[in-house]
Order: structure tokens, then C-alpha cells, then sequence
């Protein structure tokens, strides 16, 4: 009996100090206001002079956050080698999210083709239209996903060939710093002749960023759709 | 009277109850939920939370997206902030790789111990 009182009362004093809580931060929250001159304002006044991309976006996480953009695709790269390392032996394992079914089989030969056209589209319009290499990268996995679903062994991934892409768009992407490094003054420097706004052909090193980016990251997802669907042991 | 709904202090605070809404149902189910996927899937959902708040919190009516198109044909004040759009881009990433990573986690410890619940685990050969 003594016990229970004891945990209603504890329950009642961790409720009590936690809507405390929520209602001092949502006070805090609420009186939020936007300041009128911030970082962004300044990115957006140097990026009609100094990159020359349509979409602001891109800009920012391309070239003036371009290292950070470096540091997230290696964790990502990183977390994919982890659950390698933990789920090896995948090429003996089952796919247990096949299932026979004839429409899906003959739609997804149509479909492959223009899912991968369509990521490709979204990754060279990075710079241009809303997307880039992260979304487009995961669009092109989501093809290889759907053929995963459709064809149970008829399909299988040439793992050489995937970690060649990603190893290699890696290297281009560290290439294209080192010579930002040697061309110019820093990292990542925009070493290429800029054009002119809304054209395919502008914004110098952005779209060339974005483009490894997207092979990078549409060869690591795959690989991530892989070691995820092949998961059952053959008994 | 659909025009004082559109003002931005409305929005603003919608969006902070309600992310604020969502962060509690994540915390809520990875406290409460003992499966191990439950609990990660719980924590994923809590993140989103903090992507809408960011993001909505640097909304204000009446300004665009930052994209320079054939109606916006300059940059300019009236165009919202990119900085936090492109950091949640990071942030989401982020949240994947981690997600992916700890699901793997838990196939791999299934397989190991047959286990997939909380409150079972005793690999450190605790009392129970």
C-alpha cells in the first residue's frame, strides 16, 4: 500500500515539473521573432554576385557550407560501412519482400528506366529547381528498391561496380577542394567560369558537387535497400 | 475571416504546439514502448518534430522560397531564410544514417540473443 502512495506521488511531482517545464519553454518558444538582417540575408545578397545559382539552397549547402556537406556524406558512408560489417553475408540470404506478382513484374521493367531518368533530372537541376544530390540520390534508390520488390533472384546488385561509383564520386568530390586549394585560396573554391543565372551551365563547381553528391549517395542507399531486403537466412 | 488564420504570430504558434505535440508522442512511445524497433521508430518520429519546428519557425507570409524562377527573377528581402533549410537537409541525412544504423543494431542483436524486448534483456546477468 505504502508503496503505491509512493510511486502516485512521484508520478504526480515528475508530471507536475515536467509541464512546468513545457510551459516555460513554450513561453520562451512563442515569443520567437525572426531578426530582419541574418546570416541568410547576407548568403542571399552574395549569391546573385558570387555563385550564381538559381537556388539559394544549394548554394549554401554546396559551396558555403560545402565542407560540412563533405563531413555528412562521410557519416553517411560510414553508418552504411557499420551495417555492412554487422550484416555480412548477405549474397546467401533470402529476399523476404519479393512476391510473385506478374503486373508488378512487367511494370517495373517500364518503370526502372524513368525512375532513374527522373533522379537523374533532379540531381543536375539541383542548382536550378527545388532538389539535388541527397533527393535525387534517394529517388534513384528508390528504383532499385522497387525492382528488389519485383523480382526476387532474377535481379541482383553488382556490388563492384557499386562501391566503385561511391568510392570514386568521393575522390572526385575531395579532387574538386584540393583544387579549389591549388587554383584558388581555400577548399572548395569556385574555380570554374560562373555563367549566367537560370542556365543549365552556372554556378561554376556547384552542379559538379551536387552530381557526386548524388552518386554517392544513391550507390550508399541502394547498398542500404540491399542489406536490408536480403536479411533471412537460407535453411 | 480565413485571413486572420494567415497571419504569421497564428502560424507560429501552431507550429510550435504542434511540434512540440509531435515531440511528446516520440518521447512518449520511446519511454513507454518496450520493443527495441518501436523505440528507435519513436525517436525517429521526434525528430521530425524538431525538422518542422526549424523550418516553419523561418516561414513568414508573404515571402517565397529562395529560388530565383521566372515570376522571382531576384534575390531579395523577400525571400525566407536558406541557412536553416540546408542545415535540416544535413540534419535529416544525419537522422537516416543513425536510424539505419541502430535498425541494424537490433537485427543483429535478434539474431544473437532471440530477444527484441526491452525489459528481457539480461545480458549483463543483472537481478531481476
Amino acid at each position: 500500500m505504502s508503496l503505491k502512495k509512493d510511486i502516485r506521488v512521484h508520478t504526480i511531482f515528475v508530471s507536475l515539473v515536467v509541464s512546468i517545464m513545457i510551459i516555460l519553454l513554450l513561453s520562451l518558444f512563442l515569443n520567437f521573432e525572426l531578426a530582419s538582417d541574418t546570416l541568410g540575408t547576407q548568403i542571399l545578397n552574395l549569391n546573385s554576385g558570387e555563385t550564381e545559382t538559381a537556388n539559394a539552397v544549394t548554394s549554401v549547402v554546396t559551396y558555403f557550407r560545402g565542407f560540412d556537406t563533405l563531413g555528412e556524406v562521410t557519416i553517411l558512408f560510414l553508418s552504411i560501412f557499420g551495417i555492412g560489417l554487422g550484416l555480412e553475408g548477405y549474397k546467401d540470404k533470402l529476399n523476404i519482400f519479393a512476391y510473385e506478382n506478374q503486373l508488378l513484374k512487367i511494370a517495373v521493367d517500364v518503370l526502372f528506366p524513368l525512375i532513374i531518368m527522373f533522379g537523374f533530372y533532379i540531381i543536375i537541376h539541383g542548382h536550378l529547381s527545388p532538389g539535388g544530390g541527397f533527393q535525387g540520390g534517394v529517388v534513384i534508390a528508390s528504383a532499385f528498391l522497387l525492382m528488389f520488390l519485383a523480382k526476387d533472384d532474377e535481379f541482383s546488385l553488382n556490388h563492384k561496380i557499386i562501391s566503385l561509383a561511391e568510392a570514386l564520386s568521393g575522390v572526385g568530390f575531395i579532387l574538386l577542394g584540393l583544387l579549389g586549394v591549388l587554383l584558388l585560396d581555400r577548399f572548395l573554391g569556385n574555380f570554374l567560369p560562373l555563367g549566367s543565372m537560370g542556365n543549365l551551365f552556372s554556378g561554376g563547381l556547384i552542379p559538379l558537387i551536387y552530381i557526386f553528391v548524388g552518386i554517392k549517395v544513391s550507390a550508399e542507399i541502394t547498398a542500404l535497400v540491399e542489406y536490408f531486403v536480403r536479411i533471412k537466412d537460407v535453411r | 475571416m480565413l485571413d486572420s488564420f494567415n497571419q504569421t504570430p497564428f502560424l507560429h504558434t501552431v507550429i510550435t504546439v504542434g511540434s512540440f505535440l509531435i515531440l511528446t508522442i516520440g518521447l512518449v512511445g520511446a519511454l513507454t514502448k518496450k520493443n527495441l524497433f518501436k523505440i528507435f521508430l519513436s525517436f525517429a518520429i521526434a525528430e521530425t518534430a524538431l525538422f518542422i519546428y526549424f523550418i516553419g519557425m523561418h516561414f513568414e507570409v508573404g515571402k517565397v522560397a529562395p529560388i530565383v524562377t521566372d515570376e522571382v527573377t531576384n534575390f531579395s528581402l523577400n525571400m525566407v531564410d536558406p541557412v536553416p533549410q540546408a542545415m535540416i537537409l544535413t540534419t535529416i541525412v544525419i537522422a537516416i544514417a543513425i536510424l539505419a544504423l541502430a535498425l541494424s543494431f537490433i537485427i543483429n542483436y535478434f539474431k544473437l540473443t532471440n530477444n527484441m524486448r526491452v525489459d528481457e534483456m539480461n545480458e549483463l546477468g543483472e537481478e531481476r
